[in-house]
């Protein structure tokens, strides 16, 4: 046999380089934290696993035999995403959903489901049993501990009220609650959940300001915080109703940290707290989204 | 300048020589070096300025030889053209290796690689002959089609359905191959001396075009109600959260395509309809493979005499319910356990149902009109057969390589899939959505099922894009995207109509809708009431 020279197989070459530049990419996202902008943390050991094995294909591909006819549309299925990733964008700010839902659905405060079909869509069936309770999608106590397996790390919902004992900022013989930034999801899942226990508490909470004429009163707004249940796709504005006489004065999308007293209404048959509002401050942005799983 | 060189290939007695020959009569001023790398039957005429002849021994046995004496021509001679028949028998790669030899390839370059066919010699030879046949239909720029010799009496019409069936299975192999006819000479030459693009041109032109159109285009995008930047976050959050998925679906699949034998899977088939359709939910539901990897599967099923209603049932069931299915579901919804059981129930009571639907249709004779082609027609690029690879080493090296290509081929039509969604999403799905409103479940369902077909998701991850639907559509309609989906979608479709009589397709596609759609009605319609 001849010594063969080394022949290069362009699109061999060309899948080794794509896969190679999409593990690195991925390895980044991760490393870096920046894939929260678009998928939750539960994703995190599948995009190692997908690093993994584009390391490895991009390893394997590399001793094939030359070929006359080159293929490299099929590389695009990789290189797109890549090039996407490297083109200038911004994480969505709340403008772009504030915008999408003023006129879609909205902002559900309460036992609404961020990532629930959405509850404006009721409107257009002719019965509300067809849409599986929201509660049905949120509630803890339906994600088994298959999930905390799988990705390793816990669910930050406390599984009942007892668990409001391991939420901070409760000072119960003041009847006073102040949310941080970091308990903002499961404190309100926990007061939406036990609306009668939290009645006549004073609550103080951050979030951006979301009013929806179609939605809301002209004296409410809600202090909102975007969750992300799944990706980017679903992502929802969420938090409490708040009656507020001067809601005219408040921008949209500004942020604000807000003290209120918690009273309970019925709407729609739902009994859900709502908070009257007794001092606004304006707040600086809270960077990044609420994953709840 | 290099000289241009011209490759015939194709299986022996496929009329090479002749065809060459009526080539090489065209340009008599022209001076060309003949290389021949087997002596067929017919014998090559006087149209050359020098001919080489090898033996299949030579090649294989002294290499170094063919590249020393073509090398001593080329220095020699003073050629415009070399032209080369290839051996039939001999991998493509070898010519490419004599060819890029470093002594070689300052003399001369590939032009173009036209492949030689005879119909009805092929249609008998592809997928029984090995790798070699495959990887030259696969190297060729194009095809010459030849139909029958001329003693052949057979009618014109059995000669066009011999040429169509032809046709097909050189397309199954090199997709998009152009095949022209023996006759039409002038067809051949245009596209012999036609300057071939630059192999990667694609590639970086749609980089380019990409990047010009996010740059340029992006203030009109937005001018139409398209924010680009949300599209952008959308697409690259599907896409996160498909790619993981779609890699578990295609590496399962080719550990079955390549460590599990298929009579293994084929012996679990019982010969009774119900206990065949009993195990071919079981085994839809035990294996893991999405519809791209069931389809191969249910070809052998139909051939091995299982019969139809249990393989349909199987072919339409196992992309539905199988364990990363419904781990990706369950996740895409958020652990919503009563998505998950719908979705299996429904998809069950469907295959079923569509199982029996196909019942009375034809029998497998007339089903498969051609045999042979299925585990290298996974479009996967790879062209040793399984039969011919046996180590464990060398096993492993092609389970990875069938599951990348399979992850590429199947990539295409989610990176597609997922692009259409995130336009609709970020768009406010305006046009489905004017659809949906006041129309209730029955138009929303077959508006998504529509979609379903259209977007042929990976059934692997078909669940997150089914899930950012859910804002705007009501959770039947969705549910329906969930099924028919993977049972049948554009890429399916495809990839049965290789296989299989048209009408067959079709007529599957249309119960296999039906029966989606009326499943879907009847269960969600039915909760509406209670």
């Amino acid at each position: 046999m001849v010594v063969r020279p080394k022949l290069l197989n362009a699109q061999a070459f060309l899948e080794s380089l794509c896969c190679f530049s999409f593990s690195v990419s991925t390895l980044y996202l991760v490393t870096s934290g920046q894939y929260l902008a678009y998928v939750t943390p539960r994703m995190k050991p599948y995009l190692y696993f997908t690093a993994a094995v584009m390391l490895l294909w991009s390893w394997t591909g590399l001793g094939r035999p030359p070929q006359h006819k080159t293929r490299s549309a099929h590389c695009l299925v990789l290189a797109l995403p890549i090039l996407l990733l490297l083109l200038p964008h911004g994480p969505l700010s709340t403008s772009d959903l504030s915008y999408a839902f003023a006129r879609g659905g909205g902002a559900r405060s309460g036992d609404s489901t961020p990532g629930g079909p959405d509850i404006s869509e009721i409107g257009d069936l002719p019965d509300l049993s067809a849409i599986p309770d929201p509660s049905d999608i949120l509630d803890p106590s339906d994600i088994p501990d298959l999930s905390e397996l799988l990705s390793g790390e816990s669910p930050p919902v406390p599984q009942d009220s007892v668990a409001s004992a391991a939420l901070s900022g409760l000072d119960a013989s003041a009847k006073r609650i102040t949310i941080s930034d970091g308990e903002f999801y499961p404190w309100l899942e926990e007061m939406f959940m036990n609306p009668d226990t939290y009645a006549g508490y004073a609550v103080k909470m951050t979030g951006f300001v979301l009013k929806d004429p179609e939605l809301l009163q002209p004296d409410e707004f809600v202090p909102a915080r975007l969750v992300m249940s799944c990706c980017v796709a679903d992502l929802l504005p969420y938090g409490m109703i708040c009656k507020y006489e001067k809601t005219e004065e408040l921008q949209n999308d500004t942020w604000v940290t807000v003290e209120g007293v918690i009273h309970i209404t019925e709407e729609n048959g739902y009994r859900e707290p709502q908070a009257r509002i007794t001092a606004i401050t304006p707040a600086a942005a809270i960077e990044g989204y609420i994953y709840p799983f | 300048m290099r000289i241009p060189v011209y490759v015939v290939t194709g299986f022996l007695g496929s009329g090479k020589t002749t065809f060459l020959n009526a080539l090489l009569d065209e340009g008599d001023d022209i001076s060309k070096l003949v290389v021949q790398f087997e002596a067929g039957e017919a014998s090559l005429g006087k149209a050359y300025a020098e001919n080489l002849v090898f033996s299949k021994k030579t090649l294989e046995l002294k290499p170094e030889t063919v590249v020393r004496r073509l090398e001593e021509s080329l220095e020699n001679g003073n050629f415009d053209e070399i032209w080369i028949e290839w051996n039939g028998f001999a991998p493509f790669s070898q010519l490419l290796a004599i060819l890029l030899d470093p002594a070689l390839k300052k003399f001369c370059k590939i032009s173009k690689v036209l492949h030689v066919a005879e119909a009805a010699q092929l249609n008998s030879l592809i997928g029984r002959s090995g790798s070699v046949l495959l990887e030259q239909i696969a190297n060729c720029d194009f095809a010459v089609l030849r139909n029958g010799r001329e003693d052949d009496k057979n009618k014109d019409k059995d000669k066009n359905k011999e040429k169509e069936t032809a046709k097909a299975a050189l397309r199954a192999v090199n997709e998009g191959l152009p095949v022209y006819d023996a006759s039409s000479c002038k067809n051949v030459y245009k596209e012999l001396f036609e300057k071939r693009r630059a192999p990667l041109t694609f590639f970086f032109l749609s980089i380019l075009l990409t990047v010009w159109l996010y740059i340029v285009g992006k203030p009109f995008l937005e001018l139409a109600e398209i924010p680009v930047n949300k599209c952008v976050n959308v697409f690259l959050g599907i896409a996160l959260q498909a790619v993981p998925f779609l890699l578990i679906g295609v590496h399962l699949s080719s550990a079955i395509e390549i460590f599990v034998s298929r009579s293994a899977i084929e012996r679990r088939f019982p010969k009774t309809i119900g206990m065949g359709m009993l195990t071919a939910i079981a085994s839809g539901f035990c294996l893991p493979v999405c519809d791209c990897a069931s389809i191969p599967i249910f070809r052998s099923l139909v051939r091995k005499g299982v019969p139809l209603p249990a393989a349909v049932t199987f072919m339409m069931s196992a992309p539905v319910i199988n364990p990363v299915v419904i781990l990706s579901t369950y996740y895409a919804f958020s652990g919503n356990l009563r998505v998950v059981a719908e979705r299996i129930l429904l998809g069950v009571l469907c295959s079923v149902s569509i199982g029996l639907a196909v019942r009375s249709s034809k029998t497998k004779k007339t089903l498969l009109p051609r045999e042979g082609i299925d585990a290298l027609l996974c479009r996967c690029g790879c062209y040793e057969s399984l039969g011919s690879v046996l180590g464990v080493r060398e096993k492993i090296g092609l389970f990875f390589r069938h599951a990348q290509a399979e992850f590429f081929d199947v990539g295409k039509y989610l990176m597609v899939g997922i692009l259409v969604s995130s336009i609709f999403q970020a768009s406010g799905v305006t046009v489905f959505a004017s659809w949906r409103s006041g129309s209730g479940l029955a138009i929303s369902t077959a508006v998504l099922m529509l979609a379903g077909f259209m977007l042929s998701l990976c059934s692997s991850s078909d669940a997150v894009v089914a899930r950012s639907f859910a804002n705007q559509f009501p959770p039947g309609a969705v549910m329906g995207f969930l099924l028919f989906g993977p049972m049948m979608d554009v890429k399916n479709f495809m990839m049965l109509s290789h296989s299989f009589p048209k009408g067959f397709v079709v007529k599957l596609s249309i119960v296999a809708f039906a029966v989606c759609f009326a499943a879907v009605f009847v269960f969600f319609d039915f909760f509406l009431i209670m």
